[in-house]
């Protein structure tokens, strides 16, 4: 199936949603737009009602989500209605087709009777719990797992901690599934800050050339041209390193998606923040949607532990090299 | 130094990769003085250099993508990525004849005679002509619309008047590229002409510069009354050099591909030789977050290599995108270059021999970056391009 489509077909159809859904504040509306479209279910497989396509098809919805500050679990959605395929098809099936809202608390396990960074869950009925021997656990809201608000950073897709009163009882997700789920998170974060941030450098450079000042168009100084090209370099770093993410198998699998998770965690808050400084003092506004797209692309690196995920990608640089050429060298260590 | 020149036909075992057969050839040929993390054994001659580079191309790891019948082995890019992955893996030298294969071979290719590519293209593999880039002047650097050495057309052949600046390699080289102009200096972008000039012509006179690395590489090349023969020019003047401004944009993109797993391979170096000791190990590790974004960095890298190698398999034009992986490799490694720099100079002075070696690489490593983004188009002509080109950004009202 998937020899026949082509995922910037996703992305055209992805982004006449977004549109659909921006005119929108209902979640259940929103749901019933991403579920019609098919966009819920991209990679689930067929028995639930999916598309059962590979990966490289969710990279460019989650991308459009990104630009278009959808506020919805988007990518939680697309991960469980494949995770939880093996485990329950009819749950699973509910989530593709949108007749249930679910999200994943990101941060803490079941067992701490409190976890947190769950996009969206005050809106959702179910939410994935991880747990402390690699499992989850997906659990209905209600009297045992309630959400509670907090600060959100996201304003569009707000998160919550989620607290436990009593055991948390819902389907279980082994822990290889678990794994894979978080390890398709990476891929997809990277796409929706790509997204992001890609739609901030539109705007930014949309806007410098828009804008006059002295008689000529912010643009055409080259301090600015040299800093929207800088931001442009930083988007077609994160486009190229994502198409790497998807191609690359083998040992080199795990460094090229921990490499673009962590360069789209760093360089998509400074293209949003770029973008706030040529617009000037009405980049600093409310009205102006940057500081949307900075908020959601900081929750995301929070979401995805970017700064953790730095410092074991740097052990893993001083601590391990297959490179053959300098195995004469003896270890001392 | 004994060479395996088996060709890749001959020597990949069947069901072998590229790479494999890539890896194992380097495993046989590069020799210890080759080696760029030898820094205390005695270096290779520039002659030892020329018979390993003749050897790459007979092992099958140059001229990889070039048409059979002018000494090339007739693969695709696909063949070269996987070689030059191995290559940059592998502390190898530098090319002596990059310019030949990277820059003179594809555009003899684009709009040399017959006579011409069978002449050139297979010298430059075998080794036999090194080739420098006649483009650069003291007053046309990125903006050859400056160029102001002159060619005349005479009853002996065309003549050549003027001057040439940071002309690598031309006191090692038998031909020069060499971009001259017909007519006025007013004319800017028109009425320019590629030449391929042997070096012993009369009239040719070079003079090395020495850069800051304390390499010799560097040249003024002066140009008095030299006659290059007709057949010595490369398409029709402006066609010549229009056709090559094209071809270069490819080249620019996909040229020294294995720069990522070189950049890579410093790193692995910089941490193996780190391990040898614990207290260079302590050093090392006061710098785990530059480190680890220079690995990431190499990643992204290579993202950008392999999204354009995709592109020009597919057919599709690389245009301006060939600034986005210049750019963002030269500063990433001047960034690498520095810490690494700062790593090595902390080392303890009774460092051992692993100490020493990757010490005199990094800050080998750190000078010759300097350059890298000042050559092949600066920084900010790199940052323009993009401006111009890919946002296209309005500059006036």
């Amino acid at each position: 199936m998937a020899d026949d489509l082509d995922p910037q077909d996703f992305e055209n159809t992805a982004k006449a949603v977004m549109e659909a859904c921006a005119a929108t504040d209902a979640v259940s509306e929103r749901t019933a737009l991403l579920a019609e479209a098919g966009l819920l279910a991209v990679t689930a497989p067929e028995s639930v009602n999916g598309l059962d396509l590979p990966l490289e098809f969710a990279v460019p919805i989650c991308r459009a989500s990104g630009a278009g500050l959808l506020g919805y679990p988007i990518i939680e959605t697309i991960l469980l209605s494949k995770a939880l395929a093996a485990a329950d098809t009819g749950i699973a099936g509910r989530i593709a087709s949108g007749e249930v809202v679910a999200t994943i608390a990101w941060r803490g396990v079941a067992e701490d009777g409190v976890v947190g960074a769950a996009p969206m869950a005050m809106d959702a009925d179910l939410v994935l719990l991880f747990r402390a021997d690699g499992s989850a656990v997906l659990a209905p809201v209600g009297n045992a797992v309630k959400p509670e608000p907090v600060e959100a950073f996201d304003v569009d897709a707000p998160d919550a901690l989620v607290r436990l009163f009593g055991p948390a009882d819902g389907i279980v997700v082994d822990a290889a599934t678990v794994q894979e789920l978080k390890q398709e998170a990476i891929v997809l974060r990277a796409a929706y800050v790509q997204g992001s941030a890609a739609q901030c450098l539109s705007i930014a450079a949309d806007y410098a050339q828009e804008r006059m000042q002295f008689g000529k168009p912010l643009s055409a100084n080259q301090v600015l041209r040299h800093r929207l090209s800088r931001d442009a370099l930083a988007v077609e770093t994160m486009k190229n390193g994502l198409v790497r993410a998807l191609a690359t198998t083998g040992a080199e699998a795990a460094m090229a998606r921990d490499a673009v998770w962590l360069e789209a965690a760093k360089s998509g808050p400074a293209v949003a923040e770029s973008a706030i400084q040529v617009f000037g003092g009405m980049g600093f506004t409310w009205e102006v949607p940057l500081h949307r797209h900075l908020r959601q692309m900081r929750a995301q690196a929070a979401y995805g532990a970017a700064a953790d995920g730095l410092d074991s990608l740097a052990e893993r640089v001083l601590t391990t090299s297959d490179n053959g050429w300098y195995g004469e060298i003896p270890d001392g260590l | 130094m004994t060479l395996t020149a088996t060709g890749p036909d001959a020597a990949r075992t069947p069901g072998d990769s590229y790479a494999a057969h890539a890896r194992r050839w380097l495993q046989e040929n590069l020799t210890d003085n080759l080696r760029t993390d030898r820094a205390f054994d005695t270096p290779a001659t520039l002659r030892e250099r020329i018979r390993f580079e003749a050897a790459l191309h007979a092992g099958g790891l140059a001229g990889i993508t070039w048409p059979k019948e002018y000494g090339g082995h007739g693969l695709t890019l696909r063949e070269h990525l996987e070689a030059n992955r191995e290559i940059g893996l592998a502390p190898a030298p530098n090319a002596v004849n990059s310019i030949g294969k990277e820059l003179v071979g594809p555009i003899v290719m684009a709009v040399g005679d017959e006579r011409q590519k069978s002449g050139f293209l297979p010298a430059i593999l075998k080794m036999e002509d090194i080739w420098c880039q006649g483009f650069s002047e003291p007053g046309a650097g990125s903006d050859l619309a400056g160029l102001r050495t002159r060619a005349e057309r005479t009853a002996d052949g065309w003549k050549i008047n003027g001057q040439k600046i940071w002309t690598s390699g031309a006191s090692k080289s038998q031909r020069c590229l060499l971009l001259a102009r017909i007519g006025k200096p007013e004319d800017r972008h028109k009425g320019l002409v590629l030449f391929a000039v042997r070096m012993d012509s009369p009239g040719i006179d070079v003079r090395e510069i020495r850069s800051i690395d304390g390499d010799r590489s560097f040249c003024e090349v002066f140009f008095d009354d030299v006659i290059v023969d007709e057949e010595d020019m490369l398409g029709a003047p402006d066609e010549g050099w229009n056709t090559a401004t094209r071809v270069l944009s490819i080249e620019r993109a996909s040229n020294r591909m294995y720069r990522a797993w070189r950049f890579q391979s410093e790193i692995d170096h910089l941490v193996a030789a780190c391990r040898s000791d614990r207290r260079a190990f302590a050093i090392l590790r006061k710098y785990d977050a530059e480190l680890a974004a220079a690995r990431i960095a190499v990643e992204m890298l290579k993202g950008h290599v392999e999204t354009l190698v995709d592109h020009m398999l597919a057919g599709k034009s690389i245009g301006p995108r060939g600034s986005f992986p210049k750019l963002f490799w030269s500063e990433a490694h001047q960034r690498f270059a520095r810490i690494a720099f700062e790593i090595v100079s902390r080392f303890p002075p009774d460092a051992g021999q692993a100490l020493r070696d990757v010490k005199a690489r990094m800050e080998d490593i750190y000078l010759s970056s300097r350059a890298e983004t000042i050559y092949a188009g600066t920084t900010e002509i790199q940052l323009d391009i993009i401006a111009k080109r890919i946002l296209n950004l309005r500059n006036a009202a």
